[in-house]
Formats: structure tokens, C-alpha cells, sequence
């Protein structure tokens, strides 16, 4: 028997100590009292003004008190539903626990079959989300893309549809506006079997993006509402750039980018008290020479681990970034920075790590990008898991048992643990020179190229419900109506 | 009939060394042969273990286990199969060379060997060339199997070749090695006739020399 034993499961990561967090959520508290943002929605303005906000125009200040009852309501532990009930595709958010998928809204992709860079169409969805499916790292699903061969207001509402029936993994919805919202609702709603069921077991979460500096716009405010108002998990992740849109030091821009977000927080809370709520926002350097954000840079995995750990601080689940570069291209670049965040946000436990798969700083998706990613998240999620230590795992026994100048590769000792002790690359090259050559010399690249290809070809997502299919069709031919009749 | 041959197969691959030794016993008392056993149950389940191996669908721990199997049933059949004259794919010598202390290796090879049909004299480590000349004077076996685990030592395997050439023994039989250090390379300059990267490997070299591959 142990006494007063203490556990440490798993790498202890700390970047801040709980003094620094305390600061920087006064600070956070400070900036919505006193400074306020603006916010571009009517009805949120009411909602905020009833709860006890200072409204004067545009111009919201919130009072701390409401800000921190917000923050008591939201849940930092649930659980995001696969539509298809397989337990496997669950996400249980909670401490301690990190996710990965992709990112949205990429305008280019790189094509599977001739690897050029091309704009992203309608039938790259499904080639994302199957790709999603398979992979046992990759958590939840976004499209990587921003559908370019459809009407220019249909593309989130296309993009959902094509995700939906190709992976049963939880999806991470964006949408331009309340009609997208609503028939990407209708969507899901149909297949977990009606609102209520979709209340108690909701299959997708809703992305919505406020503005830097400080503005919480229509759109993004119309869709949370949307989203609040029927009960869909939300992330609400401003995208500030530290020296352009944001203070330039990290503590400065991490404290703009929560204020900005727990305005919808405060905002999502009245309307909807308990509603899952994932606070963002991805927060980078402002390159001082290329003008980009940059989606490579150590800033970026130093401050979202700053603002992961003031997420958790404040009890809520953040909506991490990681696995993406700057590179144009499949590079040593490329593994390089994707990997380094990965295995960051891992340590971080950051609760939804989002741009698995993002090239050419969020301009190109990639699912050469996302492959190998799965490979750097396997990687980390070996070394996060840590050390397991009780009697069985020291093994003094099998020590004295085998003794000196023997093996233990025949010990049921070795046998019981082999496989989970150790983490098996899938696609890392470990073979001596010889058998290396005779299969072809192929590189991490060649090897990205045949995992993404043989998924292709083999993989098979559950399916959805035959009605969910006709509802699918329903709201696409709704949503053609309404954009021939606009025009 | 051919259900047991399966089965035998299955438990193989399983790792299964109780139910591959009783499975032999209930072909023997159905009244196949020793050799047929061996040749359509127990052989057949290592060569999928072999080739399950080197896709990665199977692990060291898990190969040995398969191997222990096949021993089991192989203990049971080793009697009958000397009685009645059949032999078994081959023999094969073992041993670490001179000045290297590391057996490991070389012990997995042997299992290997044992469990895919060869009768395996294993010489131990730090072997002497004169030891494994005298080995191969009195066992005459098909293949010698030569490891090293250090560089400082490798180069006493093609001294054991020396050896044997100057004993007049190297045209009687193969000569394989093995070990950290050893590349295919190495081996065509010391002159031996393959050289395997791993326990598995090693076995199916074996089988190539013996011509049972």
C-alpha cells in the first residue's frame, strides 16, 4: 500500500505560475470594464445591456461581475458527440486532454493526384473529411478549404454538406451568416435525430471569428447568437497579430485576444447558461518583413500556450492551433514547424487544436500537411502520455529473473506491455540501409504520398441516415433558391 | 484432415505452444505422419508469421511466441521424425566470434531456426574459429551462422572463414553472419555466402542456403 504518494501523470508543462495568470485575467477583466469593445449587433447589445453591461453606441463595457458569472456557467468538461455513435470518434474535452484536426477557409489545396497547388473546389470536401476519418490522431473535422466552385455565399453551407457524410468524427462548422448557420443546423439536427437529441448529444461545434482590434461584428455575433439560441457547442476565436492588430509583446496580445473572446463568452452565457464554449483565438507574429501572419513562428506555440494555460486559469477549454508552416511546400520546413507545434499544443493540452494541414501560412491546405502531422501528433502524444510507474512497470522481479547476459524479448513481462509501451511509426523509416534501398529508398514525402492515396482508395466512413441524405438535398436546393432569387 | 493442418497453422501464428503440441498429438492419433505435420501445419504457420513479420503486422515478442509454438509441437514430433528418417530442413551451427561476449542476438537467430524446421547446435559466445571448424567436422551441418555485435569484432569472422577454408570445409558448407555492425557489404568482402539484419531475417536466410525457401 501507498501513502502520500503523489502521481504525475503524464509531462507536467507550466509556462505561467498562477500569479502571472491571475494578472493577466485582471487584465482581461480590466480591458472589458473599462475599455470596452465595440459591438456591431443590436440584439447583442440588448442581451448585454439587460445582463447589466455599460452600452454607449457601439461601445460595450462589461462589468467584471458579469464577466466572471459568464465564466462560472461554462463547462469546462463535455463531451462532443461522433454522429455515429462509435465511441472512438468521441472528443471528451477535459483537463489534460488535447485534440487535433484541421483548419478552415484555405483558398488553395494542394491537388492529391499531381501535387500542384490549385484553388480548392467542391470535391476536395469529401477527399478532406475521408482523409480525417482514417487517421488516428486527427480528432475532429474542418475542410481545409473554402469552396470556390460554388455560388461565393454557399461555400461554408457546400463545404458542411460535403464533410457530414464522409467522416463521423465531430465537426468544427464555420459559416458567412445565420443561413448558413441554420441549414448546417438542420443538417446535423436531422442525423442525431431532432433538436433535443442533437441538445443532449451534439455532433458539431460552431466557429465564428470576431475581428481585432475589439470588434465584435454582425456576422460573427449573428451566428453565435444562432448558435447559442439552438444550443450548438461554440468556438469563438478572434485571429490577432501581435505589432499589427495586437500589442506586440505576448502578455499584451493574450489579453486582447480573451477580451475579445469573452465578449461572446459573456454574450453565448446569457443566452444559453452551460453552453460549451471554446475560447480563442490564434495569435501570432505580424512578419516585420513579409506582412504575413505567421503561422510557423515559435510566437505562435509560445503564446497559445499562453493563452491555453489563462483559458484553463478561467475554466474554460481553448481552441488551440498547431501543425501548420509557412512553407509552400512538403519540406523540411514544413515537418519542422508543424511538428514542434504539434507536440506544443500536446504538452499544453490545448482542448481543440486547430490549422493541422495548413501550408503557405493558411493560404494552402494540405492533406500531405495533415498525414504527416498524424505521424508528429503520435509522436507527442507518446511522450505527453509519460511514465507509468507502480509495481508491475519498476519490473524488479522480471530483472531478477532474467539476470545477467539473457534477454527479455521472451518475458510475458515484454509481451504484455509491447505494444502499448512503445508507439509504432506509421510511417517514419526505422529499417537498416539494405531493406530501406529495396523498398525503393522513399522518403517521409514518398511514404505521405502512399498513406494519403492507399486512404483513398480503401477508406470508408460510416454512413449517415438515408433521411439525413434528402434533408442534405433540401437544404442545398433551399439555399440555390434563395441565392438565384437575390440576385 | 486439412482442418488440422489450419488449426496447427493458426496456433502458430498465435503463439499458442499448448494447444500447438496438443494439436500434434491429434494428428499423430488421426494417423497423419510427422513429416506431413510438419511440413503442412507447423512450417506453413511460421512462413505466415515470417511474412506478417515483414509487413509489420507482427512484432519480435509476438514472432518468438510463434516460434515457442512451433517448438512445442516440433518436441513432440523431433522422436518420430528421427525414427522414420525424415529430416528436418537443415542443421545449422551458431555461435558468437571470438573476443565478443554478446549471445542475444545469436539466440534469437537459433529460436528462429529451431522454430522453422532446422536442427540448431548453438556453440555459445567468444567461439574460436578452431571451435567452429571442429563443430562442422562432427555435426556437418548445412549452414554456419557467425555474429558479432562489436566492430572490434567482427573482423573475427572472416577469420573463422579463413579457418574453415584452410580446414578444407568451406566448400561443405554455407556461411552466414550477423550482428549490429555487419552489413551485406561486409559480408560479400569476408566472403560469406549472406548476411541477415535481424533474427527473422536470419531464419529465412538459412532457409535460402538449405534451398527450402
Amino acid at each position: 500500500m501507498r501513502t502520500n504518494y503523489r502521481v504525475n501523470s503524464g509531462v507536467r508543462f507550466e509556462l505561467l505560475s498562477r500569479d502571472q495568470l491571475q494578472e493577466l485575467f485582471e487584465g482581461v477583466l480590466h480591458v472589458l470594464e473599462y475599455t470596452g469593445l465595440d459591438v456591431q449587433h443590436e440584439e447583442a447589445r440588448d442581451i448585454l445591456k439587460k445582463a447589466g453591461a455599460w452600452v454607449e453606441g457601439e461601445r460595450v463595457r462589461i462589468p467584471s461581475y458579469i464577466v466572471r458569472d459568464a465564466l462560472d456557467k461554462a463547462p469546462r468538461s463535455f463531451t462532443l458527440w461522433a454522429r455515429d455513435g462509435n465511441p472512438k470518434h468521441n472528443i471528451h474535452i477535459g483537463p489534460g486532454r488535447a485534440h487535433f484536426g484541421p483548419g478552415p477557409t484555405c483558398v488553395n489545396f494542394i491537388d492529391p493526384d499531381t501535387m500542384e497547388r490549385r484553388p480548392y473546389v467542391k470535391s476536395d470536401v469529401p477527399t478532406v473529411a475521408r482523409i480525417v476519418d482514417a487517421l488516428d490522431n486527427i480528432d475532429f473535422c474542418e475542410s481545409l478549404g473554402t469552396v470556390g466552385d460554388v455560388h461565393h455565399d454557399l461555400g461554408a453551407l457546400y463545404e458542411f454538406a460535403g464533410m457530414f457524410p464522409n467522416t463521423s468524427k465531430p465537426i468544427v462548422a464555420w459559416s458567412y451568416d445565420w443561413h448558413d448557420s441554420a441549414g448546417i443546423h438542420q443538417i446535423a439536427v436531422a442525423e442525431a435525430g431532432g433538436q433535443l437529441a442533437f441538445e443532449k448529444r451534439p455532433n458539431y461545434v460552431h466557429y465564428c471569428e470576431p475581428l481585432s482590434p475589439l470588434v465584435s461584428t454582425f456576422e460573427a455575433l449573428d451566428k453565435l447568437i444562432f448558435a447559442a439560441k439552438h444550443r450548438v457547442p461554440l468556438v469563438f476565436t478572434p485571429c490577432p497579430l501581435a505589432g499589427g492588430t495586437a500589442p506586440i509583446t505576448a502578455a499584451g496580445i493574450i489579453i486582447q485576444a480573451a477580451a475579445e473572446s469573452w465578449m461572446g463568452l459573456t454574450i453565448a452565457q446569457q443566452l444559453a447558461p452551460g453552453l460549451p464554449f471554446f475560447m480563442g483565438g490564434v495569435l501570432s507574429v505580424m512578419d516585420m518583413s513579409a506582412m504575413i501572419l505567421a503561422y510557423g513562428a515559435p510566437e505562435l506555440s509560445l503564446f497559445m500556450a499562453g493563452i491555453t494555460e489563462l483559458a484553463h486559469f478561467a475554466g474554460l477549454p481553448l481552441w488551440q492551433t498547431g501543425g501548420c508552416t509557412d512553407s509552400k511546400t512538403f519540406d523540411g520546413q514544413a515537418m519542422i514547424e508543424g511538428s514542434l507545434s504539434c507536440f506544443f499544443s500536446a504538452l499544453t493540452g490545448g482542448d481543440l487544436t486547430h490549422d493541422v494541414g495548413y501550408t503557405e501560412s493558411a493560404m494552402t491546405g494540405s492533406v500531405f500537411q495533415l498525414v504527416a502531422m498524424n505521424e508528429a501528433i503520435g509522436y507527442a502524444r507518446r511522450i505527453t502520455r509519460g511514465i507509468e510507474v507502480n509495481e508491475d512497470t519498476l519490473a524488479v522481479d522480471v530483472i531478477n529473473a532474467v539476470g545477467p547476459n539473457n534477454h527479455y524479448l521472451r518475458e510475458p513481462h515484454t509481451r504484455r506491455y509491447f505494444k502499448s509501451e512503445f508507439w509504432y511509426p506509421q510511417l517514419h523509416d526505422r529499417r537498416n540501409f539494405e531493406e530501406w534501398e529495396m523498398m525503393g529508398r522513399t522518403t517521409m514525402k514518398d511514404r505521405t504520398i502512399d498513406r494519403v492515396r492507399d486512404i483513398l482508395a480503401t477508406h470508408t466512413p460510416s454512413p449517415i441516415k438515408p433521411e439525413t441524405h434528402r434533408v442534405i438535398e433540401e437544404v442545398l436546393a433551399a439555399a440555390e433558391d434563395r441565392v438565384r432569387a437575390k440576385a | 484432415m486439412s482442418t488440422i493442418y489450419e488449426e496447427l497453422a493458426t496456433v502458430v501464428i498465435e503463439g499458442d505452444s499448448k494447444q500447438a503440441s496438443a494439436l500434434v498429438q491429434q494428428g499423430l492419433a488421426e494417423g497423419l505422419t510427422a513429416k506431413e505435420i510438419l511440413d503442412n501445419g507447423l512450417i506453413v504457420g511460421m512462413g505466415e508469421v515470417g511474412a506478417r513479420f515483414k509487413r509489420g503486422d507482427m512484432f519480435v515478442p509476438e514472432v518468438l511466441m510463434s516460434a515457442e509454438a512451433m517448438q512445442a509441437g516440433l518436441q513432440v514430433l523431433r522422436p518420430l521424425l528421427a525414427s522414420s528418417g525424415a529430416k528436418l530442413i537443415g542443421k545449422v551451427v551458431l555461435g558468437t566470434v571470438k573476443g565478443d561476449l554478446h549471445d542475444i542476438g545469436k539466440n534469437l537467430v537459433g529460436m528462429m531456426c529451431e522454430g522453422s524446421g532446422f536442427e540448431v547446435i548453438d556453440l555459445g559466445f567468444n567461439v574460436p574459429p578452431e571451435r567452429f571448424v571442429d563443430a562442422v567436422k562432427e555435426h556437418k551441418p548445412d549452414v554456419v551462422g557467425l555474429s558479432a555485435l562489436l566492430t572490434t569484432t567482427m573482423r573475427a569472422m572472416g577469420y573463422t572463414i579463413k579457418a574453415l577454408e584452410e580446414a578444407g570445409l568451406r566448400e561443405s558448407v554455407k556461411v552466414m553472419v550477423g550482428g549490429a555492425p555487419v552489413d551485406a557489404e561486409f559480408a560479400q568482402r569476408i566472403g560469406a555466402d549472406g548476411y541477415g539484419s535481424n533474427a527473422v531475417a536470419g531464419q529465412e536466410l538459412a532457409q535460402q542456403l538449405v534451398g527450402a525457401a
